[in-house]
């Protein structure tokens, strides 16, 4: 923003925008996110005039913003051209005064122009009230004093992530790796995502963490990109760091611990030349970028999963986008789309959650909200049973959402894990994986492949999503049978599930199951019995599919 | 004489406090006594014993009785959540389990996140076939077979708290209300809460959760209420004292009603603080106030604009969302039992852990051995050592209706209480949105016919409060509609109000003794007695002022001024 619009040149009352990926050097990840920032005005005591001491930035991924299908998220899309309306950093209010052109020009250009309209201003206007508060901060205790605080805050996370977080790495260095399964275009394959992480001998000089990217894929023809390597990873940095806290003390400790530009001194990034997936060269699409800006998170995991006996957390699936659109009753134009979470990973001290969503405070939609605005009836919303990866400490269940269409329309998905599936650790197993079935048990049951811009679906017919399980954490074959019991009782495990992921032979009704424990100890004696080395993760059986029959990758042994 | 005195009593976590008003006079007495957490009720009637001793009456001279509080409620809560069983509609089991999927604070959080323990366990969820659409028609009719078996299910187990919410029950409560008739017959010893009487309004998941914390409570108040019902008649000689509990929007309700809507009153504590402080405010000529509670445990925090508390339905009992209006009350866990301690960054943090009652702030000698806010006070002088004592289509006839029918709903409630039909007053609100918008604001809708003036009144008035609330409107925008969402009437049955007495006017302010109080440095300061100060009397910083019950440090710089109520009104520097 300031390279383009020197801070010199900034007013009061100035908002400023964009949402161009390549433009913004990776500030932004992809067109949908509409980026604003503010500049925060204060006066010094000595009266000069007002002079930009902060900004205050906020992103939302909006409805539409133009682009090949509805929802801006094409998933054939082989260039960024296909994507959507590219604004490069532009200013959008001079001194208070909104750029109607501008504006004009961006809601022709969607499909939505009253949401995009209204949810930027909202955007807006969260800004501009925030950096007025933040101007009276200034005001009430004067620049010093807040740079100050802002300097102690940053400082205060370095140290606090050197002493209770990356003190617990024994120094060496570990490698992993983990797969986007599916650009959109290609056929799907491995597309590689390496993290040789190192852990410096030398406590006191940073950076403590060294992240090499070399041995990821090439650049994607399809939107599975991120433009990652900008400003030496900072952003990179930020986005990464979060999953760092999972090795502190307590999963309260772990939740107070704050990200931000504290953690850039500690770690040194090392990226591959530009044409990786990491590395993409315009204009390469972006649009389903959390394919491997999130996925990274789980590969970072794992290999300090590897560093730390599996201290971490399995795997959980990110973000993933499921709608329908059409025309309702009335003929107008509608697009349902939202963000369905899934099971989270099992943990060292817990199992994993159902249905949880790594985007803080996103949630799902209402039933009796969606209803009154779309056509169709969400008849189940449930827990999809055995979908979490089996382990000492269970992996979360994914979702069952049953939706039955009452107009012609078409479903949209962007996905990935429906081949791959969330990782298990140290005995745990994978998750089940993402899937869409539309007219289950009718006369035109079909399954719907994961990246999908527009199948049709009939009136009358049902569309089912199952969303992923979280992988397993330890050997399911320990997991108590108290556990196991209820996890059947409250519909979690079923009675083959129980016998076939963890060892447990069970009867009666789901209402009250009983374990028969001298058979389950027999059944699980006899499976141990079986068993051979095992790797580290499991992946489920989707990867020998894509791995063209390779059993295990050499980085999932310790 | 009739007897004329009116008492209040409100049971915190720490201590319970009492306030006795003569009606004859305007005399008015306070005290507290700690609270009875293993049974509420005692420390409520040790109370009620100790302010009619200080004011020098017997029980048969009081009138009325007013009752609030939240932790007793709380405490309920907590030991009754066993005994709960949900119904809900086929296909949607696990709403309680995947909730609304939304991990709290910050990004990444959901890989260490624990979820915590719903309000009931998925094997106590039953389910019943039959569907509403969201206008409340027919998609499947009521499945009477499940009902039958549902409620044997719960019977079998003895579980006799239930909860019902069905899909758009609050479109048309029919299945609802089959739901209950199948449990009154099958399972007769149940107390059943069904979501279309406890809030009806959309989101099923809110919903059912607030329609399970009033099953679950249900059976407990219902106990309590009785009990100090009965603890009443048992100290007065003639027909029973009237016996009111405070509602969480500010209100109260006859002991009677309270058993059939439990939830209303659960946060009715911290209710009656900022309402109380709300009148004196405005008798003291102030109409903008942040009321602040402090208490042992927590301080309760409100926002009084114009006289009146803000309310809210983003509230939540516990750990438990309702949806119930209530005063807008936030609580910060940080009080004068608030213990301190050292972070892992070597920064000093107070709370949200607290000594409560028991044992206590250290200074209290029983048993208390972590520092807390209190000791603080004690320790740099300030605390005496020894303590306590638009523009769519707007149905407007369906909007006028649904108004005449709830009016018509909450007079009969009103004159259940007591309240003639020239003594009812009713106050109507909608909830309004920006078509497209998921939240809605609320504004009142003012009384008369609804005419296209007054409709657009309303939508005025919600252009303002959402530019109010998030600094933008769309008031001239055409693209962008209002709508209506959802609509309330409060009946209103007018109580009397205590006249706030005048105190006499003081002579000037003299210090009841002086003693070394830390501020910026050790001063020798000035100590005086809150009850020996009169009207127009001026105390200037530094100085402490003590009453039964609080203790006011006033820092260098201040100066407090005691206004004809006997407020204290403290401004920096001498006005």
């Amino acid at each position: 923003m300031v390279r383009d619009h020197p801070i010199e040149t900034m007013r009061p009352g100035d908002v400023y925008f964009h949402n161009d990926v390549y433009l913004s050097e990776g500030g932004i990840g992809h067109l949908p996110d509409l980026c604003v920032t503010a500049p925060v005005f204060h006066t010094e005591r000595d009266g000069a005039a007002p002079r930009v001491v902060a900004f205050v930035q906020a992103f939302g991924h909006h409805d539409d913003i133009g682009g090949s299908v509805p929802g801006s998220m094409p998933s054939r899309a082989t260039s960024v051209f296909e994507e959507g309306l590219m604004v490069p950093p532009i200013k959008l209010w001079d001194q208070g005064v909104p750029n109607e052109a501008a504006l004009t020009i961006m809601t022709r250009n969607s499909r939505t122009p009253e949401s995009l309209a209204a949810d930027l201003d909202a955007e807006c206007a969260a800004c501009v009230m925030g950096a007025r508060r933040m101007a009276e901060l200034f005001d009430r205790y004067g620049r010093e004093t807040v740079e100050a605080c802002f300097e102690a805050i940053i400082e205060r996370t370095t140290q606090t992530f050197r002493r209770e977080v990356i003190a617990k790495i024994p120094p060496g260095r570990y490698v992993w790796e983990d797969y986007a399964e599916h650009d959109g275009v290609d056929p799907p394959r491995l597309h590689t995502q390496r993290i040789a992480v190192t852990r410096t001998d030398d406590d006191a000089a940073p950076p403590d963490l060294i992240i090499d990217f070399a041995g990821t894929s090439p650049q994607a023809r399809g939107p599975i990109n991120h433009s990652g390597d900008h400003a030496d990873g900072a952003f990179l940095k930020k986005w990464l760091a979060p999953i760092l806290r999972n090795l502190a003390d307590t999963p309260e400790r772990m939740a107070e611990l704050d990200v931000n530009e504290g953690v850039v001194p500690l770690i040194e990034m090392r990226f591959p030349p530009p044409g990786t997936l990491l590395t993409p060269e315009f204009p390469a699409p972006t649009n389903a970028r959390t394919f491997v800006i999130l996925r990274l998170l789980g590969v970072l995991a794992g290999a300090l999963a590897k560093a730390v006996d599996g201290r971490m957390p399995a795997d959980q699936e990110t973000i993933r986008y499921t709608g329908v659109y059409g025309h309702d009753a009335d003929g107008r134009r509608y697009l349902m789309r939202e963000v369905l979470g899934g099971g989270s990973g099992g943990r060292y001290y817990a199992d994993g959650e159902d249905t949880v969503h790594v985007v803080p405070d996103s949630r799902n939609l209402p039933t009796e909200f969606s209803e009154s605005r779309f056509p169709f009836v969400v008849e189940r919303l449930g827990l999809a049973v055995d979908s979490g990866g089996p382990g000492l400490f269970r992996g979360g269940l994914g979702y069952h959402k049953h939706i039955r269409m009452l107009r012609d329309a078409h479903f949209m998905s962007i996905a990935d894990r429906s081949i791959l599936s969330c990782w298990g650790v140290r005995g745990g197993r994978a998750g089940r994986p993402f899937s869409v079935t539309i007219d289950p048990g009718g006369p035109n049951e079909r399954h719907v492949d994961a990246l999908a811009d527009a199948e049709p679906v009939a009136a009358g017919e049902t569309i089912r999503i199952r969303t992923t399980g979280g992988g397993g954490w330890g050997d399911p074959l320990q997991r108590p049978y108290d556990a196991v019991l209820r996890d059947l009782r409250w519909g979690k495990v079923s009675i083959e599930g129980a016998r076939a992921d963890y060892g447990v032979v069970a009867t009666g009704p789901p209402d009250d199951p009983v374990i028969d424990q001298a058979a389950s100890a027999a059944l699980r004696a006899h499976v141990a019995s079986r068993r051979g080395d095992e790797p580290f993760f499991d992946r489920g059986p989707g990867y020998p599919r894509l791995a063209q029959g390779r059993g295990v990758p050499d980085v999932d042994w310790l | 004489m009739p007897p004329a005195i009116r008492v209040g009593i409100d049971t915190g976590g720490t201590f319970t406090d009492v306030v006795a008003v003569d009606e004859r006079t305007g005399r008015l007495v306070t005290t507290k006594t700690p609270s009875t957490p293993a049974d509420p009720a005692q420390g409520f009637m040790t109370g009620l014993h100790r302010i009619l001793d200080r004011i020098g009456a017997g029980a048969d001279d009081v009138e009325a009785i007013s009752h609030g509080t939240t932790v007793a409620t709380n405490r309920l809560l907590e030991g009754k959540i066993d005994d709960l069983g949900f119904i809900t509609t086929e296909g949607y089991e696990h709403i309680l389990e995947i909730a609304r999927q939304s991990v709290p604070d910050g990004y990444g959080n959901s890989y260490f996140w624990v979820k915590p323990p719903r309000i009931v366990p998925a094997d106590r969820v039953r389910t019943v076939g039959g569907r509403l659409a969201f206008d409340g028609s027919e998609i499947r009719p009521f499945d009477e077979d499940d009902a039958v078996a549902a409620a044997r299910f719960f019977r079998d187990r003895g579980i006799s708290a239930i909860g019902v919410c069905f899909l758009h029950a609050y479109a048309d409560p029919r299945h609802e209300q089959r739901m209950r008739d199948v449990l009154a017959r099958e399972h007769p010893s149940a107390s059943v809460s069904i979501s279309s009487q406890v809030l009806r309004e959309y989101r099923e998941y809110e919903r059912s959760v607030t329609t399970l914390v009033d099953a679950a409570v249900k059976p407990a108040i219902a106990t309590y209420v009785r009990g100090i019902r009965d603890r009443l008649a048992g100290v007065t000689s003639g027909e029973s004292v009237a016996f009111y509990v405070m509602k969480s929007n500010g209100g109260v309700l006859s002991a009677d009603e309270v058993v059939d809507q439990p939830i209303s009153t659960v946060l009715s504590g911290p209710a009656a603080g900022a309402l109380g402080a709300a009148v004196i405010a405005d008798a003291a000529g102030f109409d903008r106030v942040l009321t602040l509670d402090g208490g042992g445990t927590s301080t309760d925090v409100t926002v009084v604009l114009d006289g009146k508390p803000a309310l809210t339905t983003e509230g939540s009992v516990g750990a438990y969302p309702s949806k119930i209006p209530m005063i807008d009350v936030v609580t910060v866990g940080s009080g004068g039992g608030s213990i301190a301690w050292i972070s892992p960054e070597r920064t000093l943090k107070v709370g949200p852990r607290s000594a409560g009652a028991d044992p206590g702030p250290m200074c209290y000698g029983t048993g208390g051995r972590e520092p807390t806010v209190t000791d603080a006070h004690v320790l740099l002088g300030r605390l005496p050592p020894g303590l306590l004592g638009g523009a769519i289509t707007l149905d407007v006839a369906a909007v006028a209706r649904i108004f005449d029918d709830l009016q018509a709903e909450a007079g009969a409630v009103l004159a259940r209480e007591g309240f003639d039909t020239a003594q009812q007053r009713f106050v109507r609100t909608a909830d309004l949105r920006y078509v497209g918008q998921a939240f809605e604001v609320r504004v009142d809708v003012p009384a008369g016919p609804l005419t296209p003036a007054a409709t657009n009144a309303v939508a005025a008035a919600f252009h303002d409060e959402h530019r109010t609330l998030y600094g933008y409107d769309f008031r001239n925008d055409q693209r962008q509609p209002v709508e209506w969402v959802n609509l309330r009437v409060t009946g209103v049955g007018p109580i009397r109000r205590p006249e706030i007495a005048e105190i006499a006017p003081g002579g000037g302010a003299e210090a009841s003794s002086l003693r070394p109080v830390y501020f910026d440095a050790w001063t020798d300061t000035a100590v005086f007695d809150r009850a020996a100060l009169g009207a127009g009397d001026v105390v200037p910083g530094p100085a402490v002022i003590e009453e039964f019950g609080s203790t006011l440090p006033l820092y260098p710089g201040f100066q407090a001024v005691v206004d004809r109520f006997g407020n204290l009104i403290i401004t920096r520097g001498p006005a």
